[in-house]
């Protein structure tokens, strides 16, 4: 082990080095935790500088690149950024799920010989329920895209964000996930935190720090404590969340999250799935 | 669909006029590196806007406290020099907060007004060693270099106390022109201790 992925194991920093591509979305969610939208500024990470991020954090000991934002495909490079990012470190990228036409399906096709997983948002199992809170159209559009990425041989997790467990919500939903042909084992199921949207809209969990796993997370304001940190609400960025505006080299965040980490008293894991 | 949202950089404060130009974070919104220097509240303005870049936090406010705290450089010098340079660089913000620590620190009302420039200095400092010093300040602040020549000809000291004392003079210029640029506020304790005092 190198000594840089030695003293990354030590600590309880998390493998995974989530970049956020951009703040902006073709989706107005009604808790999302950026304020991500259509007609939001343009605050984007460009691909080289991913790619760049990518390549310092294996060299640090990073196991994974998580790709978030925002709606990564409206990138325009972004099907192969994710094949270029993978032959660096396994890929997990989140989307919602409603891009898939046509084209972008023909581009996503390296993806199947790719270590990429693409994780789409699906909240409920009816239409109306779900797209309430996601938007119109958006439940045809991920039932519809799901069986099309699996079909190219792109595995794909389905992730579920909830403001309150119901339990046949729940097995409905695992139904349809099966019926599209994801596994209980990526189907991912999370609760709604309540900051950025949600905090505007009284929704969801408080999350304090502690209650968030440390997984370094950059954006184009800077490394913050987790993809679940970098939040916006009623227009300004949250801070209370952020490490260090400076995100190159890595290791300069890298070092300022080993210091908040190591302050944190014992036994302050998260108890909220928050993942 | 919702309305549009102004998202902007999210550095973009709506600006008032004589408000601060960036938004003062506050304890709630205080940075992970940050959390320790807001844990008793507001922790004043300067930290409260360099927050913003948590990582400049770490290097600078142990250099501003090595250069403008106690040091060996007594505390009525270090006071005029920080006073004086604030005064004569026109930082309000410094100006009003040195005048009270300037009190404090045994000055007397008299020669706080005269670091001012509310007085003639001469009238407050009769000393000459003290006036020379002021006029190290005044020249170091924004002198040219035949004005800083003849400043530090008047200046009977050694080598070390006067990399301290320029060290200490140049350092207030740099948070006279960041407290000037940024309109960082005066806390309202100040000000009701300069309204006490009649500055």
């Amino acid at each position: 082990m190198i000594p840089a992925a030695q003293t990354l194991a030590e600590t309880t920093v998390g493998g995974r080095l989530w970049l956020y591509s951009n703040y902006h979305c073709n989706l107005v969610c009604t808790y999302c935790l950026t304020e991500s939208g259509p007609k939001v500024a343009r605050r984007e990470l460009d691909p080289a500088t991913m790619l760049d991020l990518a390549r310092e954090a294996k060299g640090l000991g990073f196991t994974g690149v998580g790709v978030t934002g925002g709606e990564p495909f409206l990138v325009p490079e972004m099907p192969e950024l994710l094949v270029e990012l993978s032959r660096v470190l396994p890929v997990l990228v989140l989307t919602n799920g409603t891009l898939f036409h046509r084209a972008l399906l023909e581009r996503m096709l390296p993806l199947a010989h790719a270590d990429v997983i693409v994780q789409v948002s699906l909240d409920r199992p009816e239409p109306e329920a779900n797209d309430l809170m996601r938007g119109p159209e958006n439940f045809r559009k991920v039932v519809e895209a799901v069986p099309q990425l699996r079909q190219r041989g792109i595995r794909v997790r389905i992730a579920t964000t909830v403001e309150e467990q119901d339990a046949d919500d729940l097995e409905r939903l695992c139904a349809l996930h099966r019926q599209l042909g994801v596994s209980d084992d990526d189907h991912v199921v999370r609760p709604i935190i309540k900051r950025g949207r949600a905090e505007t809209g009284d929704m969801g969990v408080v999350a304090r720090y502690l209650d968030l796993e440390p997984e370094l997370t950059i954006t184009a304001d800077g490394a913050f404590w987790s993809p679940f940190a970098p939040t916006v609400r009623q227009g300004l960025l949250d801070t209370d969340l952020l490490l260090t505006r400076t995100v190159r080299p890595l290791q300069r965040p890298l070092d300022a999250m080993r210091v908040v980490a190591g302050a944190r008293p014992q036994g302050a894991d998260s108890t909220l799935n928050i993942r | 669909m919702a309305a549009p949202l102004a998202i902007g950089t999210p550095a973009s404060p709506r600006l008032q006029p004589g408000a601060p130009r960036v938004r003062l974070i506050d304890p709630a919104s205080a940075p992970l590196l940050a959390r320790d220097l807001f844990a008793s509240g507001d922790p004043g303005p300067i930290v409260a806007s360099l927050a913003h870049v948590p990582e400049l936090l770490g290097p600078t406010l142990p250099f501003l406290g090595a250069v403008l705290g106690p040091s060996w450089v007594s505390l009525r010098e270090t006071e005029m020099v920080i006073l004086r340079t604030s005064a004569v660089l026109g930082c309000r913000y410094c100006t009003e907060a040195h005048s009270v620590v300037a009190l404090d620190s045994g000055l007397s009302l008299d020669e706080v007004r005269g670091l001012r420039g509310e007085l003639p200095l001469a009238d407050s400092f009769p000393d000459d060693a003290e006036r020379a010093l002021l006029a190290w300040c005044d020249a170091v602040a924004f002198g040219v270099d035949a004005d800083i020549e003849q400043a530090r000809r008047a200046l009977v000291v050694d080598d070390a106390r006067i990399v301290a004392l320029t060290l200490l003079a140049a350092t207030t210029v740099m948070l006279n022109r960041y407290a000037t640029a940024l309109a960082l506020p005066t806390s309202p304790d100040v000000r009701e201790r300069l309204v006490a005092a009649g500055l």
